[in-house]
């Protein structure tokens, strides 16, 4: 077994609640765009009626551009999005967290896995759900995956400092206990910088 | 059967004088000679009938299909879902339109919901029935309760099932026992097919008798006389041939049946066994499957006119098949009910009450076969790692899959309205295929393996090996990423004409797509537009080796000649493999195994084995961040810019478009912040098209994306990665509001020294100053 430093829930709650900052952009949800009437061939861009099919989706005009070239996109925009941190988790992803939490206490590791993989789900881009994933994986005794899941965490902590020393800690934990000194000190001196 | 040779040795010896008395003798003694033959011949048949009989009955009474599940549908509040993908969803699982109340319903108005689930046991917890509340705004759940039931934030539908994996028979059943049974089923089947059921010993002669007077009054057969365990013997064992010999065996074995077995046991089997309808090649067998096919409901869920109307069809499943003889159904199901008042079990007001309902009947199957036959198809490929195909077809094992009907009906959709529109007027001889991918996780969340996607032929999404043309190029820019104090972003490569000439005398010469040449231009443009000429260069100068390294390591498990050639897309890999090697481009460098199952657990829920996520990190996930720009470059000003014409401009996409010789082959693969989708377009007997990766795949790909609502692609900058105002034409450092700048990432170090002048911009310098004072 192996000692994993806890890194705090109520910390990580706190910290959750920060948000997140973006570059240009950042992730944006967008819902589904109405269907293009291709009978409508190349009639200029209108302002059409919502489909009474589908009160809630928001797309705008769609027109068919016919041109076998690919004809310049109407707008560009700005630039390549990035963001700078990952995204915090929801309540709902949350919620499953906190009852993988309970069967881990249970000592029941596949079921705590599976429950953490429907938060992973629900919030892939959360660095928080890798972390736990590579916890649950060293109760189980499965270190190699642990130390990926903790390396996938750390690729979503971005500039959030405190994420990124949990990470590096929880990592340096696993390394030391593969036997990988070096690897280890490498990843301390990582958190040690933060 | 050595008895029987004993016999006739015997009888030789009193046949010697034929006297009046000897005669007599005589003909008793080969009466009685005979009859012992006839009871040792009888008794050698018992003992082989009894041998049938206990076989069947000790063994394995069934072989139970496996079912295959779709993804359970989570709802919690920001859920994505449209309401037309709920809708379609909820139907697929089986609900019905009601008041929501009753398990297995739900109400809508407009884009309010009331769902009351069924529950469900997963092996990783129960889901207990709820009622639950929500909207859907924006392609998002909202305002999501639980108005009764246990509370929880987050709530799993049951799964669809989407396939089964049957015996070589076709039977489907579901098992039940008989505590399963709903009120008044019991008596309701005692009362129409056996009514002595408990007092006799496997035949009645009494209701053959009653069966025989009835059709003599009749004068056609109206009554059968046989027992459920005649029935089910016959079913069970016996052929569908009426003579009377198989009479006498149904008889004889119905007798030792009994003699063995208790009515509980032979009840319960007759419920599995019954035969009650067909849907294709598949035959319909047992109560709890027929409860499902009829109703969408499961049998302990129904009331009593359904009851009578399931066990209105034993007698004749296709005669009476509600769906396409509603009359002669309801009919059958009211006589039903009368008989259960008549044996004193229900009033005659309640008889009267029940006979008034409508028959309930769901339009058609919740579920049918073949609906998506090349998801199913790697789901079988993936099983046949772990799993026997003689235990897939019989044990009832529970598959719970990855596949998210929500986008594997927007994939379907997307391909088949843009290869009708592709085609035009003329012939239909293009083909498609796709995959989806949830981009972090790797699952397989949709399969197209052809226009038609009901067709279970040629999968081409797993067996289409096709050369991947320009594809390749963001795995060699990556290769020279990797190298940051060689390659940068904007490191000046040479779109230059040259030929390789080899050690056997052949030349190659590369060209552009548009055979221009346009001398130096900075890497991130050479990959998002697409330029051949600098690729090879880049390619030759880092070594094809380590470009077939990365694709090795991506998970691409196919040989690769280590060809120039290859550097220009020269290498056959099937949609699949592609979506593969480019998960890692996704998801910053980690290699994740695409999955397309995520439990098997036994009949009773119990898991087998588990397909978890994994994840390996085996790119550079700073090199990977650069590869990851250009390709949004790519959608935004690149070969891919003509998917905004379909998709809004808000939402980031990163992708790449892929095209052979003559359109042979168009593909394009790329991904939004949730998906990753990669789609080909080309003919089955490699034919030419008119077509480019443009034009093809990536029309499939945008209406497909345009089609899902989802987040965009905006990828966590990873350690060692910055961001500098730069002017790729100087290759300098330059500020936001001069000429030709343009924000690049670098990994840290490679960033340019100098600083451009920032020609010309005193103006732009000014407004930029207001617009961010204001």
């Amino acid at each position: 077994m192996v000692r994993i430093r806890k890194y705090g829930a109520a910390a990580v709650v706190a910290l959750s609640i920060t948000g997140c900052a973006s570059g240009p952009g950042g992730s944006i949800y967008i819902p589904a765009a109405t269907p293009p009437d291709y009978n409508r061939q190349t009639r200029p861009a209108e302002p059409s009626a919502p489909e009474p099919s589908s009160p809630t989706s928001q797309g705008g005009t769609v027109t068919y551009e016919p041109s076998p070239e690919p004809a310049p996109a109407p707008e560009r925009s700005p630039s390549p999005r990035y963001q700078e941190q990952g995204e915090a988790l929801s309540g709902a992803a949350a919620s499953l967290v906190r009852k993988a939490d309970s069967l881990l206490a249970q000592g029941n590791v596949p079921a705590a896995i599976g429950q953490l993989e429907r938060a992973q789900r629900i919030a892939p881009r959360s660095a928080e759900v890798y972390f736990k994933l590579s916890e649950a994986y060293v109760s189980a005794n499965n270190l190699p995956s642990a130390e990926q899941f903790a390396l996938k965490g750390l690729s979503l902590a971005g500039s959030n400092a405190w994420m990124q020393r949990s990470g590096w800690l929880l990592l340096a934990d696993i390394r030391r206990a593969r036997g990988n000194v070096a690897g280890a000190d490498q990843a301390e001196a990582r958190a040690a910088s933060l | 059967m050595a008895n029987k040779s004993s016999s006739p040795k015997k009888s030789r010896k009193p046949s010697k004088k034929p006297t009046a008395n000897g005669r007599k003798a005589w003909f008793w003694g080969l009466f009685g000679r005979l009859s012992l033959v006839g009871v040792v011949v009888l008794a050698g048949w018992l003992v082989y009938l009894d041998a049938v009989v206990t076989s069947r009955f000790e063994g394995r009474r069934f072989e139970v299909p496996s079912r295959v599940y779709a993804r359970p549908l989570e709802l919690y509040d920001g859920a994505s879902i449209s309401v037309g993908g709920l809708n379609r969803e909820l139907e697929l699982a089986g609900y019905r339109k009601g008041d929501g109340r009753q398990p297995g319903t739900y109400q809508q108005s407009a884009n309010r919901f009331v769902i009351s689930t069924r529950g469900f046991t997963f092996s990783d917890g129960a889901e207990p029935r709820r009622r639950l509340a929500f909207s859907v705004v924006g392609d998002r759940v909202s305002g999501f309760r639980v108005l009764s039931g246990e509370r929880s934030p987050i709530v799993r539908l049951e799964p669809a099932q989407i396939g089964g994996i049957y015996p070589a028979h076709k039977e489907d059943r579901i098992l039940i026992q008989r505590g399963d049974l709903p009120p008044f089923f019991e008596e309701s089947l005692l009362a129409v097919e056996d009514r002595d059921f408990y007092e006799h010993f496997g035949i009645a002669p009494l209701s053959i008798a009653r069966a025989m007077w009835a059709n003599l009054q009749a004068g056609r057969v109206v009554q059968g006389g046989s027992t459920l365990t005649q029935q089910l013997v016959k079913n069970f064992y016996l052929t569908r041939e009426q003579t009377l010999v198989r009479k006498g065996n149904e008889a004889l074995m119905s007798l030792l049946l009994e003699w063995h077995y208790d009515k509980n046991d032979i009840l319960e089997t007759y419920l599995n066994e019954v035969y009650l309808g067909q849907a294709g090649v598949r035959s319909i067998h047992g109560f709890g499957l027929a409860s499902q096919f009829y109703f969408g409901q499961s049998l302990g869920e129904l009331d009593l006119h359904q009851v009578a109307l399931l066990v209105g069809l034993v007698k004749g499943p296709s005669y009476y098949d509600p769906r396409r003889h509603p009359e002669r159904a309801l009919q059958r199901r009211n006589l039903v009910l009368s008989e259960l008042a008549e044996s004193g079990h229900i009033d005659e007001t309640t008889a009267l009450e029940f006979q008034a309902r409508p028959l309930g009947v769901t339009s058609r199957p919740s579920f049918s076969e073949n609906r998506y036959p090349a998801f199913v198809d790697l789901v079988r490929r993936h099983l046949a790692r772990d799993y026997k195909e003689e235990d897939l077809r019989s044990e009832g094992l529970r598959i719970f899959t990855t596949l998210n009907p929500s986008i594997q009906y927007a994939a379907e959709f997307s391909v088949q309205r843009t290869l009708n529109r592709l085609d035009g007027n003329g012939e239909r001889k293009l083909e498609s295929a796709m995959v989806v991918t949830s981009r972090d996780s790797g699952e397989v969340v949709a399969l197209v393996g052809g226009r038609d996607p009901r067709y279970a032929g040629f999968n081409r999404a797993l067996d289409a090996r096709r050369p991947i043309g320009s594809l390749i190029k963001p795995f060699v820019y990556l290769s020279a990423l990797q190298q940051p104090e060689k390659y940068t972003l904007i490191t000046p490569v040479e779109d230059r004409s040259f030929a390789l000439v080899f050690d056997d005398g052949r030349r190659w010469e590369p060209k552009n797509y548009d055979e221009e040449e346009r001398g130096e231009v900075p890497l991130h443009l050479a990959l998002s537009r697409s330029y051949n000429l600098p690729t090879v260069r880049v390619g030759l100068d880092v070594g094809v080796d380590s470009v077939v390294d990365i694709l090795h390591e991506l998970g691409v498990a196919d040989p690769i000649s280590e060809y120039p050639s290859m550097l220009l897309g020269a290498v056959s890999l099937t949609p699949v493999t592609v979506a593969q090697a480019y998960q890692g481009l996704a998801t910053s460098g980690f290699n994740t195994p695409l999955r397309t199952i995520r439990q098997v657990t036994d009949a009773q829920g119990e898991p087998l084995s588990r397909y978890n996520l994994a994840v390996e990190q085996v790119l550079d996930p700073a090199a990977t961040h650069l590869v990851q720009y250009v390709m949004q470059e790519t959608m935004q000003e690149g070969t891919g810019r003509s998917a905004y014409w379909r998709v809004s401009k808000d939402l980031s996409l990163a992708g790449k478009t892929g095209t052979t010789d003559d359109g042979r082959d168009s593909w394009f693969a790329g991904f939004s912040g949730d998906w990753l989708a990669v789609s080909w377009v080309g003919r089955d007997d490699n034919g030419p098209t008119s077509l480019s990766g443009a034009t093809g795949a990536l029309p499939v790909w945008s209406d497909f994306m345009a089609s899902v609502p989802q987040h965009g692609f905006s990828p966590v900058v990873p350690d060692g990665v910055q961001y500098h105002w730069v002017n790729p034409q100087t290759a300098a450092l330059s500020g936001k509001y001069c000429e030709n700048a343009r924000l690049v990432p670098f990994i840290a170090g490679s960033e340019p020294a100098a600083t451009d002048s920032c020609a010309g911009g005193l103006g732009r310098r000014l407004r930029g100053w207001f617009e961010e004072l204001f």
